[in-house]
């Protein structure tokens, strides 16, 4: 868990949160804080509790035990119209106009009508959809309504912005774009919490990664600190025995996969902390015919993988 | 309370900006006119029936029935117009019958180009007469009543004249008919009139008109919180405002929607009403001023649509298809169909015990004691039937909260144990 508040109150803090449904418990002892302005990437196989925590940080689902503290306050209904949000599974109001949708939605957090519309014509010019201000939702493509939804959580200018699977259902350019946005947002001061099931945007993005599996915590913390779950490795392609690389030293776990011309890939899986040249250095001792060796540090991915043993999961929670 | 207003708002305007809404707005205006102007516009412009008469008898019917024919009918016009025989008639009715046929089939037309429509064939039938009433369509109706009771009423003059009863006062036999008059300690004047009738016929419509309010305002709320459920844009809601907020936002949205077009349509009723009828304008105003009624058919209707509006929402919450509200809203529906079958009866039987008994269940509280007003049910009945539907709101309402926050989080289909096990435990997810 990350402590390092720096003094400053934390935007958001869970202790021993835990929900049961009768037997089953979706979330179980979740603990975590964090810090204002901080982007947080929720991370977790399907059926982690990922959605059950989102739903009780925002008050939507009572907890069955633990205690939430958000944006200083202890209810989440007290603060409501500080809070984005954008559900996993997305729609808006299909005979409204972006415009309206967005005033609408910002209307409920606070801002009068007129003013939510204003704003929600600036966000959606700013973002390239001028040509759409006046047309009604149902006519716009998938990513662009997404994008509109986006949008709505943002026009209040909540403190707090909690994006479920943001990503999903985007095309490339789009998710870079989303990409920018929520690093526009976090720099604007708002704290950030967005599940993801691609880590690449969570490595890209996040201060902070939570990995859940099973309704419980396996990690929290940097991402560089979750790639150190995973072992670095070492990948040697040549025309060798793979059997005479077992006995390199610092090695944890070897795998072997055939490539062209009957060369074979080995990867070599590196004990914690040992390093890869004393391997490196006595497979070429060994005078093995080495065409080509890379030395591979963990992605969040393998992280994810290790933590989670496999990232299989249930059904959503 | 200014989210549920903006909810309200969103949800007024939605609808009101959908064709649905401004064909409800015109559909009554549209459905009175047509019953009105219909049949005037085809009186006035279907000719005049022609009808020839045959009589056989010796009592010189023919003028009977001619005079009663010329008499003026619906739309100023006489009934029919009599005309002689086409053609020499035989002495035998069944031969005439075969002569007029080609004439009423149309094969054969009378002098002028125009059909004959009927043929009455008056013949000799022991000391009465017997009418062979023929006509070119099965289907019409009216002209033989009206050419029976004619003949009768003649016959009956003829033979009392044989029996030796004279014209003066066979005219005052005619004149003997008893005037009636219907009297009610509860009519204003003694004597019961329109307007002593106008309360009983206005609670019959508050009634029915809370019973069109209930059905139509449940498909909107239903349908509204099911798009909402479906495009998950419940969640979003609920994390902006309060289940309340938003309850309540959505059945006030549906009533302004509902609300508008009954006001359109009393409006249109109110002024065609004043321009035709000055005096029967004015007795209905005074129907709900009288016994500051209108604020005993306020009470019922607001209570009432909010005991089912509350209903309808949650049902909506936990549904996501229109197959998973059917499910739920037949219940309700058999339920739904029970007022109107009584709320006629309680116009003429308003105090009969199962008028009475039926009023106490919540559920039909609001159309019977709105069915009832006329007969002025005591004021504790009043406060006690209005206080037990409100308690029952209040309790749906205490339950529905969190159910319908269940029912909102839920996915999949639709779960009946959920459903109840949401209601019984008061217990979102």
């Amino acid at each position: 868990m990350r402590d390092d508040v720096g003094g400053a109150r934390p935007a958001l803090s869970v202790e021993g949160l835990t929900k049961r449904y009768g037997a089953f418990t979706a979330v179980d002892d979740l603990s975590f804080t964090l810090r204002a302005g901080d982007i947080l990437g929720f991370l977790g196989p399907n059926g982690a509790g990922k959605t059950t925590t989102v739903r009780m940080i925002l008050g939507l689902v009572v907890p069955t035990a633990g205690r939430i503290n958000l944006l200083g306050e202890d209810d989440p209904a007290k603060v409501r119209d500080k809070i984005g949000f954008l559900p996993e599974e997305r729609g808006l109001y299909r005979r409204m106009t972006p415009v309206q949708a967005i005033g609408f939605l910002a209307s409920l957090k606070g801002l009068s009508t007129a003013e939510g519309r204003r704003r929600g014509r600036e966000l959606l010019i700013a973002h390239g959809m001028e040509d759409v201000l006046t047309r009604p939702i149902k006519s716009l493509s998938k990513g662009m309504a997404q994008k509109v939804q986006i949008l709505s959580t943002l026009a209040h200018g909540p403190d707090l912005v909690i994006l479920d699977e943001p990503f999903s259902g985007l095309d490339p350019a789009n998710q870079q774009a989303l990409e920018d946005l929520i690093r526009g947002v976090a720099r604007d001061g708002a704290t950030v919490i967005f599940s993801t099931h691609v880590m690449q945007h969570a490595e890209r993005l996040c201060d902070q990664v939570l990995l859940m599996a099973n309704g419980r915590k396996v990690f929290d913390g940097t991402v560089e600190a979750a790639r150190t779950a995973a072992p670095r490795t070492l990948v040697l392609e040549g025309r060798f025995d793979p059997a005479a690389l077992a006995d390199l030293p610092g090695i944890a776990d070897v795998s072997t996969a055939p490539i062209e011309d009957g060369a074979v890939r080995v990867i070599l899986a590196l004990k914690k902390g040992a390093p890869a040249q004393d391997a490196l250095r006595e497979a070429f001792t060994k005078g093995l015919d080495i065409l080509r060796f890379e030395l591979r540090e963990p992605h969040l991915h393998d992280a994810f993988l290790v933590l989670t043993n496999g990232g299989g999961g249930e059904g959503e929670a | 309370m200014i989210k549920l207003l903006r909810i309200a708002r969103r949800e007024y305007l939605a609808y009101v900006r959908t064709p649905g809404f401004w064909l409800s707005l015109l559909l009554l205006p549209v459905g009175l006119s047509t019953i009105v102007l219909v049949p005037m516009v085809m009186n006035r412009s279907s000719p005049t029936p022609i009808v020839t008469v045959v009589d056989f008898t010796p009592f010189g019917l023919t003028a009977v029935v001619r005079r009663t024919l010329a008499e003026h009918g619906p739309g100023g016009r006489p009934r029919a117009i009599v005309v002689p025989p086409p053609e020499a008639f035989p002495a035998d009715a069944a031969q005439l019958r075969g002569r007029l046929s080609p004439y009423l089939q149309g094969a054969r037309t009378l002098p002028g180009g125009r059909g004959l429509d009927a043929a009455v064939i008056i013949r000799p039938a022991g000391e009465s007469v017997a009418i062979d009433y023929w006509s070119r369509n099965v289907t019409e109706g009216g002209l033989e009543d009206t050419v029976g009771n004619a003949i009768t009423a003649q016959m009956r003059r003829i033979r009392l004249q044989h029996l030796g009863v004279d014209q003066a006062t066979l005219a005052r036999v005619d004149a003997s008919n008893p005037v009636v008059n219907f009297y009610s300690p509860k009519a204003a004047a003694g004597k019961v009139s329109l307007a002593d009738r106008l309360p009983g016929l206005a609670g019959l419509a508050m009634g029915m008109l809370l019973w069109m309010v209930v059905l139509t305002g449940a498909g909107m709320l239903l349908n509204s919180v099911m798009e909402e459920k479906t495009s998950r844009i419940i969640e979003v809601l609920l994390s902006s405002a309060s289940v309340p907020e938003i309850m309540g936002g959505k059945i006030l949205g549906v009533a302004c929607v509902t609300g508008t077009i009954l006001a359109f349509w009393m409006s249109i009723a109110a002024v065609l009403l004043t321009l035709r009828s000055p005096d029967l304008a004015g007795a209905m105003a005074g129907v709900f001023l009288d016994h500051a009624r209108w604020a005993y058919f306020a009470l019922y209707f607001l209570g009432g649509y909010l005991m089912f509006a509350t209903l309808y929402v949650t049902i909506g919450a936990f549904c996501e298809t229109s197959r998973e509200a059917q499910t739920l809203l037949g219940p309700m529906m058999i339920i739904m169909s029970i007022p109107p079958l009584f709320m006629s009866q309680a116009i003429a039987h308003p105090d009969a015990p199962l008028m009475r008994t039926l009023s106490w269940v919540p559920l039909f509280t609001p159309f019977m004691m709105a069915a009832r007003a006329a007969n002025e049910p005591p004021l504790w009945e009043v406060a006690a039937t209005a206080a037990l539907m409100f308690g029952v709101t209040a309790l749906e309402l205490w339950v529905a909260v969190p159910a319908f926050k269940s029912g909102a989080l839920a996915t999949g289909r639709f779960d009946l144990r959920l459903f109840f096990t949401s209601l019984a435990r008061r217990q979102a997810p």
